[in-house]
């Protein structure tokens, strides 16, 4: 045990793992496309986390009165109270958008980090064994990618009632095998080099070679490309959403508000625009420091 | 030989695939909570006529069995009949006074049938569009990596891909359709009403072109052998279109390949929005309606769509490059 602890530390691999992480992380952060998309979305999220509570509005209270008052300067009854205006039962659109936001960012990088789970999982345990467990677990990753996925989830959630863990697993479990691919072919090159095969000689476990030894060194860099997904499940949400599959009113999500919104884009413009403004913004964001961060892991590894 | 060989193998391995599909499908719709049967007779009916109906149907035999009966169906192209939709109104001129709920009912192949090749035709519009926005940026990125048409292809995918495709569809429609009027927007009576559907998608599709085309002409323009083109006296544009293109054509085709399930969740939503009769819209509405047998009809023949697309993906990229081997 001990013998194993003092030898694993300073094996060469482990240690170039973590320049490669943090040279693609320097790579993307000194990249101005990284920078616009960081300060863009701290303050969308500062926005989303502070100003529903912080205004003290109700995004589900009703206003009768005030309903359908435009945003800021678009049009007569405007009023500082509701900067984008209000909907058509005069709730104030811009917490409505902000508390959408927070859905939409927990929804994301939940579904995110479970397809990076599961595929990671299912990727190194097929890598490190091969052979029979391999062929199994591929060919699995096969079907799956043939079903039509988009079909099986909006008839999963459309026969259930769809509550936010239901959601988070269907988008989830669709997912995760392309990252169950990429972590198979890293692992398997890794795994025949000098350090694994030390490790081994050494006694050291498969887990304790799986989780402790390569795990550091190969999901780091897939991580970084997972950033892009969380756009990506974020869209998937709002469209779930938008056709009645996602969370229910009265909570307020994009998908819902827009849906909603339509039926008075004739004389309300804004209530189906605006939220779309705000998640547009939120994702191309996410996706700049995504592509910056994809960008610099694949000159890293080009370079290296 | 050799294709004969690779066809036969590739569609017994889509045969699986489609198999498994259908079972995953299909248990999946007997297990949820939810009875069609008395979605379909009503919810004042008595429970002795519901019990009634779906003993006729076979709904109360167990999910195997349901599973054969279906899947010998399946192999002699009978995909079963709708629970809801009369045939009346699907069929053309079947001028019936049959009651539409207890009545005959449409044939889930025949509905498929008839509004799969308006989603055809939307993709094919989609995929044209698609290409003629993102051959010219991606083309200029890849022959400029690191300056400012890399930059600009960078930037603009990331928009692209940041736009909700419902919500595009309904800015645009505002914005085309009802303010400046210029193209018709919701339901179909002509080919226009395929235009801003189809641009929609394939701003959704562009921004994977975008970056395949981008990394595989930057990877081509890097090969020796366009030196070569130049030290022989070929012209910019013939070495450019000529060897960049067509090294760019296997990606782009396998992308065609694997993002066919992500196209058919555009199409889905994109018919929803622009209330466009094919697929995609028939699938959505059958899922609000619980249209068990159309839900599997639809999801064993786009499955075995996706199989077909592969395989004819698989066979032309061998014929582009014959040093792929499959």
């Amino acid at each position: 045990m001990t013998a194993i602890d003092i030898a694993i530390p300073p094996a060469p691999g482990a240690g170039e793992a973590r320049t490669v992480a943090s040279r693609i992380w320097r790579m993307a952060f000194s990249s101005i496309e990284f920078r616009i998309g960081l300060v863009v979305f701290v303050l969308l999220f500062l926005a989303a986390a502070l100003y529903p509570e912080l205004s003290g509005i109700d995004p589900t209270k009703m206003n009768i009165r005030g309903k359908l008052m435009p945003p800021l300067f678009m049009g007569e009854g405007w009023s500082w109270a509701h900067p984008l205006g209000t909907d058509q039962l005069g709730r104030d659109m811009l917490s409505r958008t902000l508390v959408g936001l927070r859905y939409s960012l927990l929804i994301g990088v939940t579904t995110t980090v479970l397809m990076l789970a599961v595929g990671a999982l299912i990727g190194m345990l097929s890598g490190y064994y091969g052979k029979r467990v391999d062929m199994v677990l591929m060919r699995l990753t096969d079907a799956q990618l043939a079903i039509p996925m988009i079909i099986l989830a909006i008839t999963i959630l459309g026969v259930s009632r769809p509550t936010i863990p239901a959601i988070i697993l269907v988008l989830g479990l669709a997912g995760w095998p392309v990252y169950a691919r990429v972590m198979r072919s890293t692992v398997m090159s890794e795994r025949k080099k000098e350090y694994v095969r030390g490790a081994m000689v050494l006694g050291a476990t498969d887990m304790r070679i799986m989780f402790t030894l390569l795990l550091p060194l190969v999901l780091p860099p897939m991580a970084f490309v997972a950033v892009l997904d969380i756009a990506r499940m974020m869209i998937f949400e709002s469209v779930l959403g938008f056709i009645g599959l996602g969370v229910q009113p009265p909570t307020p999500t994009f998908g819902n508000i827009i849906a909603d919104g339509r039926k008075y884009i004739m004389n309300a413009w804004w209530i189906a625009t605006m939220p779309g403004v705000f998640l547009f913004l939120t994702l191309t964001s996410i996706n700049l420091m995504g592509a910056s961060l994809e960008r610099a892991r694949n000159a890293v590894y080009g370079g290296a | 030989m050799f294709v004969l060989k690779f066809l036969i193998r590739r569609l017994f391995q889509g045969a699986i695939i489609v198999f498994l599909v259908s079972a995953l499908i299909f248990t999946l719709l007997r297990v949820v909570p939810g009875d069609p049967v008395r979605l379909m007779a009503g919810g004042m009916a008595p429970e002795a006529l519901i019990e009634q109906i779906a003993e006729e149907m076979g709904l109360r035999d167990p999910i195997p069995v349901q599973f054969a009966r279906y899947m010998g169906g399946v192999v002699q192209g009978d995909l079963g009949q709708s629970f809801v939709r009369p045939a009346n109104g699907a069929s053309v001129g079947g001028a019936s006074f049959d009651d539409s709920t207890r009545g005959e009912r449409a044939k889930v192949l025949g509905l498929i049938a008839e509004t799969a090749p308006m989603t055809i035709q939307l993709a094919l519009l989609a995929m044209v569009f698609a290409l003629v926005i993102a051959i010219p940026i991606g083309v200029a990125g890849g022959l400029a990596p690191g300056r400012w048409p890399d930059r600009m292809a960078l930037y603009l995918s990331s928009i692209f891909v940041s736009l909700p495709n419902f919500w595009l569809g309904i800015v645009l429609a505002l914005l085309l359709s009802v303010k400046l009027q210029l193209l018709p927007a919701i339901g179909y009576q002509n080919f226009s009403y395929t235009i801003l559907p189809a641009f929609v998608l394939a701003i959704e599709m562009a921004p994977f072109i975008i970056r395949t085309l981008t990394v595989s002409v930057a990877g081509v323009m890097a090969q020796s052998f366009i030196d070569i083109a130049r030290v022989r006296g070929l012209s910019r544009n013939r070495i450019v279109f000529h060897h960049g293109m067509k090294n760019a054509a296997v990606p782009l085709l396998n992308l065609l390949g694997v993002q066919f399930s992500m196209l058919l969740g555009g199409v889905l939503v994109v018919e929803f929005i622009f209330d466009y009769p094919g697929l995609g819209l028939l699938t959505i509405n059958a899922v609000m309606q619980r249209d068990f047998p159309l839900i599997q009809g639809i999801a064993i023949v786009t499955a075995a769509a996706f199989v077909l697309i592969n395989i004819v993906v698989d066979l032309a990229a061998t014929t582009i490059d014959p040093r792929l081997d499959y």
